[in-house]
């Protein structure tokens, strides 16, 4: 017999109000996505002060080390690059560099210079400054995570003060890398960057004062090679907490936040008065590492176990709010070196994450790292804790201040396992076994030593071309090093959101989340 | 005869007690268990306070935290005001070690409650016995300061002088007469310390020094709850009012108390 159903009254006025509403949502996304893409629209206004709240305060020393959101805000505002990658894309374009072109062979760069730029205080930019900027990079001193490549960098022709010849003694697949990164910094003042009380550069902004945990100040620089900005100024302020932060911009006390959860962004982003930008192509990720010196984590077993148990979409669905992608290896995508099966290979399977656990015996409490006072990284710490716990590995939270955390990066001195974001997997391939704190195969912050992914790390930067077949070789080989070994795995590659006003219009953000703030400006 | 406003106080303090005591029991679930897709749910018949950003339930995890709060309540503030009470009645019946207990007195009485707090934490880390420490450490110079009054006034008293007259040592004249004294106003000041304990939890755990994450107390649940006010300003409402029960219950007995020993 078959089932008839009953007609219902009022199903095409039901219909109806469905496709009504259905326009009205479409009406309203569209509103959401004006608002993402105002920049483009209206006539720029000059004038104002655009008042910033970022989480993280400057860390003199780690100035070049993407170390917090006000160094890159510094970063960013005061200093120039050679080259830019859009924050979506390897194609590099022309920044202070005007044009370029690598060596048949792969071991020199040649790059012409614009001759119209000046330092703040007035000094000629010339091909000196291109050189000390690599040294001081490639100077361990400094702890830049390009530091490797930088110090591959062996020759330098400076005889005309408006091009440079840079010389390695092997191909550097990443050189753009480096050049889209290494700011251009003046060796005359160069003290002040070492005390922290000065930062002269060629950028849009020049720096006017820092307070600690408080504030950093920035002016226009009228003779910016660019085009004067159209900002007097920026006030990046430090607000360590994101609920204050968004109290701050929903009560007028800040245009830009730098510091959100990606639920108030969520919740900003449906609100006309705010809009949320999204930098897809400057990816970061958040990691669980393990630490190779503490003996409990030295069984690999352990380590897979870790890397099966872990709900990496709960993560991205729950704390990340669907913003990115949940996977355990870094890559996007649209890189190179991305391998869907591999990127894949250690979804959540808990059967399997508990056969490998009992093969490990007994294990004891092991300690878990975490940034204090970010609600992000404590939800994903907690996350993970219930995740090790449904397979019997007791875990024990604990929160440490940011600038320990980054200490502890750096020195590859935490207890056991930790939780906290990377980036540099958006750029050329071998950036990131070669550069990045976590995955450096001379020295990381897992203490993971292994000849066979230094191999691989080396001939992937050898590359002669970063997307032919030799470099597709040694990227698979990488992965499946990734894979082997887990000194740390991948939970979710996410990208970053910018909350503002919508008064504020023009604002972009480099590949490695600096703010780009040349064209921006606020309503008056 | 007991005060009406005694009444109300021991009923709200009564309350939150045996919340404490039998709530863990009637908790639908461990305050710690993550419900599977029960991210940040409303209150409704299966979550009453809804769940949290972790999707755990609001409900169990306000009835776990009580007891936090009692433990500070009913076991460090008694703790430190013991160890107050016996320091000050010992040593303010003589000078110079009066003299010195005093000046101590003064150096931790002069912190701010939160600083010294953030301090301690800074070398011993967050956690529970933190915020017990932190009680004991501030409780025993308040109940000292009061015992030494009590110390002060009573040894001048003709009873006394007549005690030690007869032979009586300073031991049994401290324990005979001096403390019975004193016990009325530091019962009164015992359950304003208990109030001002509660806040102190609070406030540590709010600032994230205090009970630490997956553990829940009525502090830490504030935090978590202010932290997601936009998405869901529902998750601190059942741990305040707790909170607000706790320490008013807590005011209504010492203003009780003060007001029978005036009469």
């Amino acid at each position: 017999m078959t089932a008839v159903t009953p007609p219902r009254p009022f199903a095409r006025l039901r219909l109806l109000a469905i496709a009504v509403a259905l326009c009205l949502m479409s009406a309203c996304t569209s509103a959401v996505g004006e608002q993402n893409d105002r920049g483009s629209t209206g006539d720029p206004v000059d004038g104002g002060t655009l008042r910033v709240a970022a989480k993280t305060d400057l860390i003199p020393k780690s100035v070049f080390g993407q170390s917090s959101d006000g160094g890159n805000a510094l970063i960013g505002l005061v200093y120039d690059s050679l080259v830019e990658y859009p924050h979506d894309s390897l194609e590099p374009r022309p920044a202070l560099a005007t044009s370029w072109k690598v060596a048949p062979d792969g071991r020199s760069i040649h790059l012409e210079l614009r001759d119209d730029v000046t330092f703040h205080d007035g000094k000629p930019f010339t091909s000196e400054d291109v050189k000390f900027s690599i040294q001081t990079i490639a100077d361990p001193a400094w702890s830049v995570q390009l530091q490797r490549t930088a110090a591959a960098v062996t020759g330098f022709d400076t005889s005309d003060p408006h091009a440079i010849t840079l010389k390695f003694d092997r191909p550097l697949s990443n050189i753009l890398d480096l050049l889209d990164i290494v700011p251009i910094i003046d060796e005359d003042t160069f003290d002040q960057v070492k005390a922290g009380t000065g930062y002269n550069g060629t950028g849009a902004f020049r720096f006017a004062g820092w307070k600690p945990n408080s504030e950093l100040t920035f002016d226009r620089f009228d003779d910016y090679w660019g085009g004067k900005p159209h900002l007097d100024g920026v006030d990046v302020k430090i607000v360590p907490d994101p609920q204050a932060q968004a109290s701050g911009l929903r009560s007028g006390q800040y245009d830009l936040l730098l510091g959100t959860t990606a639920r108030d962004a969520e919740t900003f982003g449906k609100d006309k008065k705010y809009a949320v930008l999204d930098f897809e192509g400057a990816t970061q990720q958040t990691y669980v590492g393990f630490n190779l010196d503490n003996p409990d984590l030295k069984d690999v077993k352990l380590r897979q176990a870790v890397a099966y148990a872990v709900d990496r979409e709960r993560i991205l669905d729950e704390v990340y709010r669907g913003k990115g992608i949940a996977q355990n290896l870094s890559w996007s995508p649209s890189s190179p070196a991305y391998d869907e099966a591999a990127a894949h290979h250690y979804d959540r399977d808990t059967a399997k994450a508990k056969d490998l656990a009992a093969q490990v015996g007994k294990v004891p409490t092991l300690p878990l790292q975490y940034i204090a006072g970010d609600p992000t990284a404590e939800a994903v710490a907690q996350i993970v804790q219930a995740n090790l716990a449904d397979i019997g590995i007791t875990v024990d939270l604990q929160p440490v201040e940011y600038a320990q955390m980054y200490q502890r990066l750096v020195g590859a001195d935490f207890d056991g396992l930790w939780i906290f974001g990377h980036t540099y997997a958006q750029y050329t391939p071998a950036t990131l076994p070669v550069s990045a704190y976590p995955f450096n195969a001379e020295h990381n912050a897992s203490n993971f030593l292994s000849d066979q992914y230094a191999e691989h790390a080396d001939a992937a930067w050898g590359a002669p071309d970063p997307d032919g077949d030799v470099a597709e070789d040694a990227y698979a080989a990488l992965n499946a090093d990734m894979i082997d070994n887990v000194w740390l795995t991948d939970l979710v590659t996410f990208w970053p959101r910018i909350v503002t006003s919508s008064s504020v219009h023009g604002i972009d953000y480099t590949k490695r989340t600096e703010l780009i703030l040349r064209d921006a400006w606020k309503d008056q | 005869m007991m005060r009406p406003k005694a009444w109300v106080g021991l009923g709200l303090v009564g309350f939150v007690v045996l919340l404490g005591i039998v709530g863990p029991w009637l908790a639908p679930y461990g305050p710690i268990d993550q419900i599977e897709g029960a991210n940040l749910v409303g209150p409704s018949s299966a979550h009453w306070l809804g769940t949290d950003e972790v999707n755990r339930d609001v409900l169990s995890r306000t009835l776990s935290g009580i007891r936090i709060d009692l433990l500070v309540v009913f076991l460090a503030v008694p703790v430190g005001a013991a160890v107050g009470v016996l320091v000050g009645l010992v040593t303010s019946w003589w000078n110079v070690t009066d003299v010195i207990t005093q000046r101590v007195f003064d150096v931790v009485l002069a912190f701010p409650t939160l600083i010294f707090a953030i301090a301690l934490s800074a070398f011993i880390g967050p956690g529970v016995w933190t915020i017990a420490l932190v009680i004991v450490s501030l409780e025993v110079p308040v109940f000292g300061r009061l015992v030494r009054t009590s110390v002060r006034s009573v040894r001048e008293m003709p009873y006394v002088e007549a005690a030690q007259v007869t032979g009586a040592g300073s031991w049994w004249v401290l324990r005979r007469h001096v403390l019975p004294n004193s016990l009325e106003p530091l019962t009164v000041q015992l359950a304003v310390s208990m109030s001002v304990a509660v806040f102190i939890e609070a406030a540590m755990s709010f600032l994230g020094i205090g009970v630490q994450a997956p553990h829940p107390s009525l502090g830490s649940l504030i935090k978590d709850g202010t932290t997601l006010m936009y998405d869901a300003p529902f998750l601190a409402l059942g741990p305040l009012a707790l909170v607000l029960a706790l320490v008013l219950g807590l005011l209504l007995i010492s203003q009780s108390l003060s007001e029978a020993h005036r009469d």
